[in-house]
């Protein structure tokens, strides 16, 4: 649980996606700054604080979506979970895809859990509240290693 | 005949010989019954270009270098026989036929040279019966080759089919996934238009948006409808001993509220274990259960399941007291997205049935319903009581 305000990152090429997990991210109880990117590429060099990100802000949640320009989830998520530093924090896949082999794909890379990206607004809006109720408002994350 | 046949006609005319030339491989020790052997050919229908071989290695040399159309032998030829050059042929992996000419050798021996593999057997002493034994030869093998031609067009006809039928498969898979997300944003953007402004614009305006959120709500359903059906053909089957009364059992419990709701009774009479794929299968009770409770009379529906065992099959029979399906729809039921009433009549896509025919199908069963319009429906299938060998294959 943590006391201030949190910071999220969105990963989805999706600006439509996007919108809406701002828009349910808004309407919840637990305030949030939400940071979005829409590349792997990005995600990577905003998690490593690089180029333009030099000054970004570590994310206490990582919503990442699987198929995604350049860099796709499966490789961001790889990369995340084999980073000491960055390995600690909480990454919730965010996707589309049912198929098992993507969920226990990404299980095994080390996702802290996997989302499928519902049809309706309301089943999508109630995900996101989840997620955001369980790693936000329930769970006790890391503190933020002083670099 | 029209002008274009004759023209083909012409040009098929061999012009210097009408005969057709016949390359025969002669292995024969004896100079004076090769002259006579060649003299016999020589008034026949064929034009012979003839070679001779006196012993095994000249017999490989001469096939090696050109493959005759036709072998003629002695059966004893001192160091070697007749059908040891039948042998030698066999190893080239050529099929010529083979024609003895010998003097007599005796029934057991002919007999025996025939069981080999021999095409016909000519005695020397009546060299007359050769153009027709050379005949019958020819004709056997043109039939041979043109059998192995229509077997290997018929092998690639069915590697065709089912290449074209893996690559169906792949298309409805992948267009019914990519088709999910953009449907997604137009479904949730109309609903989010739908709750924002509802009320703010007039009256068309939130009609119109009630009919786009809709409409891409029955098409994510169809979608993910057409997904199931296409996940079923893609699946391996994997086969394990099922016990089908657990089956119905588990598909009752997952159809537990409209039981309760329509009062429904659920006979089970004794069924068997078999080897089946125990999720698919419980979808096909699941959904058959589940129309003969959808499609109810005034009465509150009775199902009964049962099974008995016919010949090498198991044959269910699923009977409900419904509304029953007329006799001309017996067939279209099962073809996906086929619906019989509107969606204000019965809601559904049209899948339930297309789902259980291709599960039945890939078990190596059949599925048919029995027409009995206004007196319930029964629907029967079979399910293979032993493993049929090309499921088996998938396991």
């Amino acid at each position: 649980m943590i006391p201030t305000t949190a910071e999220i990152l969105l990963v989805d090429d999706n600006p439509a996606d996007l919108d809406l997990t701002i828009d349910a991210l808004k309407q919840s109880k637990w305030p949030s700054n939400v940071s979005t990117v829409c590349d792997g590429a990005q995600a990577l060099a905003f998690l490593h604080r690089e180029g333009k990100y030099d000054s970004a802000q570590r994310p206490n949640l990582v919503l990442l979506d699987l198929n995604l320009p350049k860099k796709d989830g499966r490789a961001v998520l790889a990369n995340i979970k084999s980073n000491p530093t960055l390995r600690r924090i909480p990454i919730v896949m965010f996707s589309t895809s049912q198929a098992p082999p993507d969920i226990e794909g990404c299980y095994g890379l080390g996702a802290n859990s996997y989302v499928s990206k519902p049809a309706t607004l309301e089943a999508w809006n109630a995900a996101i509240q989840s997620v955001n109720e369980f790693w936000i408002g329930c769970a006790w994350l890391p503190r933020e290693e002083n670099q | 005949m029209s002008a274009s046949a004759t023209g083909i006609q012409r040009e098929n005319e061999k012009p210097v010989s009408p005969k057709p030339t016949l390359r025969v491989l002669l292995v024969e020790d004896d100079p004076a019954d090769r002259e006579l052997i060649l003299r016999e050919l020589a008034k026949g229908e064929f034009e012979i270009s003839s070679a001779v071989a006196q012993t095994p290695e000249e017999f490989r040399q001469r096939i090696k270098s050109q493959v005759p159309d036709l072998v003629l032998a002695d059966y004893n030829l001192g160091t070697w026989r007749g059908t040891d050059a039948l042998e030698i042929l066999r190893a080239e992996n050529l099929d010529v036929p083979l024609i003895l000419v010998s003097g007599t050798v005796g029934d057991m021996i002919a007999v025996e040279c025939i069981k080999q593999g021999v095409t016909d057997y000519v005695l020397k002493d009546s060299l007359a019966r050769l153009p027709a034994a050379m005949r019958g030869a020819l004709h056997d093998k043109g039939m041979r080759e043109q059998r192995k031609q229509t077997l290997e067009a018929l092998d690639r006809k069915v590697e065709e089919l089912a290449r074209s039928n893996r690559d169906l498969e792949q298309f409805a898979y992948v267009a019914s996934h990519d088709l999910q997300e953009p449907l997604r944003m137009v479904a949730a953007y109309t609903q989010l238009l739908g709750e924002r402004y509802r009320g703010k614009l007039d009256e068309q305006a939130d009609k119109y948006i009630n009919y786009a959120v809709d409409g891409a709500q029955r098409m994510q359903s169809l979608i993910h409808d057409l997904l199931a059906f296409s996940r079923v053909g893609r699946m391996e089957t994997e086969l394990k001993n099922v016990n089908c009364h657990d089956l119905v059992g588990q598909a009752m419990k997952d159809l537990q509220a409209a039981i309760t709701e329509s009062g429904a009774v659920v006979n089970r009479e004794t069924l068997p274990s078999l080897k089946a794929n125990g999720s698919q299968l419980k979808q096909v009770f699941q959904n058959l259960i589940g129309n003969a409770i959808k499609f109810h009379g005034s009465e509150p529906p009775v199902i009964t399941i049962s099974a008995r065992r016919h010949e090498a099959d198991w044959l269910f029979s699923v009977a409900d007291n419904g509304i029953g399906i007329p006799p001309e729809h017996a067939e279209s039921v099962f073809t996906i997205f086929n619906r019989l009433h509107t969606r204000v009549e019965y809601p559904g896509n049209g899948i339930g049935l297309a789902i259980c025919k291709r599960i039945i199908e890939r078990h190596g069963g059949y599925i048919e319903v029995v027409p009995r319009e206004g007196s319930g429906t029964i629907f029967k299938f079979t399910l293979p009581a032993t493993v049929p060998c090309e499921v088996q294959e998938c396991v």
